[in-house]
């Protein structure tokens, strides 16, 4: 019965069962990705667009209009997972904690809930593709549903950070997409052609939208960009496993804590 | 030190110290129980009761002092700590998982003897506030502790949930089970075999209508 692997299987099987039923984060996914696309496709200009694609080095000119949806993609996919990344490391901390005391390792409560998020945020990032997919033809789609999914992950890190930390919803969400707007001001191509500046780099979307723009517009791949997004993500996953640690700890002497499982059983 | 022929106790707590900022909440409680005894911790709103019960199951550090318990330890919180995206099932599942268990067979008695079976495939979310005490109380139940922590286990609960209450409560010291039940009332002093008022930061044994 001590078998880790039933350990993670349920709790990766309830991890994802909690966003499957998340139904304001389903709503988002099924209706605001979409429309929020299909309002930059129906009002946005296509006029040409010129900006310095950092990750080549090289100036593009592009359809201003499929260069806002691609932007647009990365921004509504970024706040949905982080939002629920957050909502539910927020409203499940003190139940992980009553888990923990029960003798639940952590390790298989975060794990899986990394697990879960992963799998949440591909598929989303794999629907937005198919969304700007139906409308234009991007040259490599597979490379910019990788850009928006690594743009996901990093917010979903950002989420569990907050969850972990932060004590009350409307805060989070308040951060999150404040963050998520800063973030996209700061670097994207429509707001800042020219993203001379040293320091954005070091922004969340940044990576992420160098690789989707590559993606969207050129036959390049930049791989070390690639990377960016999931760096977020894992500094903010141990920042957020500090925390959730800090949350759960077990302050009963260590000679006492062996009984609370059926292993220390007599 | 235990005298060599002293009874084993299964909850010791020493000179347990606890403050928040300025305000000395516990200010040394000492108690000792034994195997098989329900005992009860009554105080006014505020006294320390529930920052106590945390000290004991672990939640929360005290500043100083000690706690001992033997056996396997049962802790019920205040509120209704669940999942709501899941359900009464899967709540018995994942805790299955945490304690280790074999099979459900405890806590499928216990939700037939505080007869909420039949909620065993609802959401949580749905669930009245009773029931979610119920399921509360059985979570803290089903890998049969040897020591019960149970903070105002009853809230919510109607008379007839009550004293089916009561009754596995008396069944559990009879099993052995040393029951410490926290309140801020001391209606059930009858039905305990030791009653401390927490007051002034320590624990004194107490009888109700006997000043103190």
């Amino acid at each position: 019965m001590d078998n880790p692997g039933r350990r993670f299987a349920t709790a990766a099987a309830f991890a994802l069962l909690e966003h499957t039923r998340n139904r304001f984060a389903l709503v988002l996914v099924v209706f605001y990705i979409p429309f929020w696309l299909t309002m930059e496709h129906w009002f946005v200009a296509g006029a040409p667009t010129g900006f310095l694609l950092r990750a080549t080095g090289r100036h593009l000119t592009v359809d201003g209009n499929r260069l806002t949806m691609v932007s647009g993609a990365i921004n509504a996919v970024t706040l949905i997972v982080g939002f629920m990344m957050f909502m539910t490391t927020f409203k499940s901390l003190a139940f992980d904690r009553r888990l923990v005391l029960a003798g639940y390792p952590r390790v298989c409560l975060l794990v899986a809930k990394v697990g879960a998020m992963l799998l949440a945020a591909a598929l989303i990032s794999a629907y937005a593709t198919a969304v700007i997919c139906w409308y234009w033809d991007p040259v490599r789609p597979w490379l910019l549903m990788a850009g928006v999914f690594t743009a996901g992950v990093g917010y979903g890190g950002i989420g569990i950070l907050l969850g972990a930390f932060l004590r009350n919803e409307l805060a989070g969400l308040f951060v999150i997409i404040m963050t998520s707007l800063l973030d996209t001001m700061l670097q994207n191509p429509i707001s800042n052609p020219g993203a001379t500046k040293g320091g954005v780099q070091a922004l969340p979307e940044y990576g992420p939208t160098q690789v989707s723009v590559a993606a969207g517009f050129s036959g390049d791949t930049p791989y070390g960009h690639l990377m960016l997004g999931p760096a977020w993500f894992a500094a903010m996953w141990l920042l957020g496993t500090a925390a959730f640690r800090l949350r759960t700890r077990d302050h009963r002497p260590a000679a006492g804590r062996r009984p609370l499982s059926a292993a220390a059983r007599p | 030190m235990s005298a060599p022929h002293a009874p084993p106790h299964a909850l010791r707590v020493s000179g347990v110290h606890k403050s928040y900022g300025a305000r000395r909440v516990l200010r040394g409680v000492s108690l000792a129980l034994g195997p098989g005894t329900l005992a009860g911790v009554v105080g006014e709103n505020g006294a320390g009761k529930t920052t106590l019960l945390r000290i004991l199951c672990g939640q929360t550090a005290a500043d100083s002092g000690a706690v001992e318990h033997r056996g396997r330890l049962g802790y019920c919180p205040q509120e209704t700590v669940l999942n709501d995206f899941l359900t009464v099932e899967q709540h018995l599942r994942y805790f299955q998982v945490a304690y280790g268990l074999s099979s459900m067979r405890r806590a499928e008695e216990l939700m037939e003897e505080l007869h909420f079976s039949g909620y065993r495939q609802s959401r949580v979310a749905v669930l009245s506030g009773g029931t979610r005490q119920k399921l509360n109380l059985t979570l803290a139940l089903m890998h049969d502790p040897q020591v019960l922590l149970l903070d105002e286990p009853y809230q919510g609960f109607d008379w007839e949930t009550y004293l089916r209450f009561w009754s596995v409560a008396g069944r559990l010291r009879d099993r052995g089970c040393c029951v410490l039940v926290v309140s801020h009332l001391a209606w059930d002093a009858d039905r305990l075999d030791a009653l401390y008022r927490l007051h002034d930061g320590v624990a004194a044994p107490w009888r109700p209508g006997r000043g103190g």
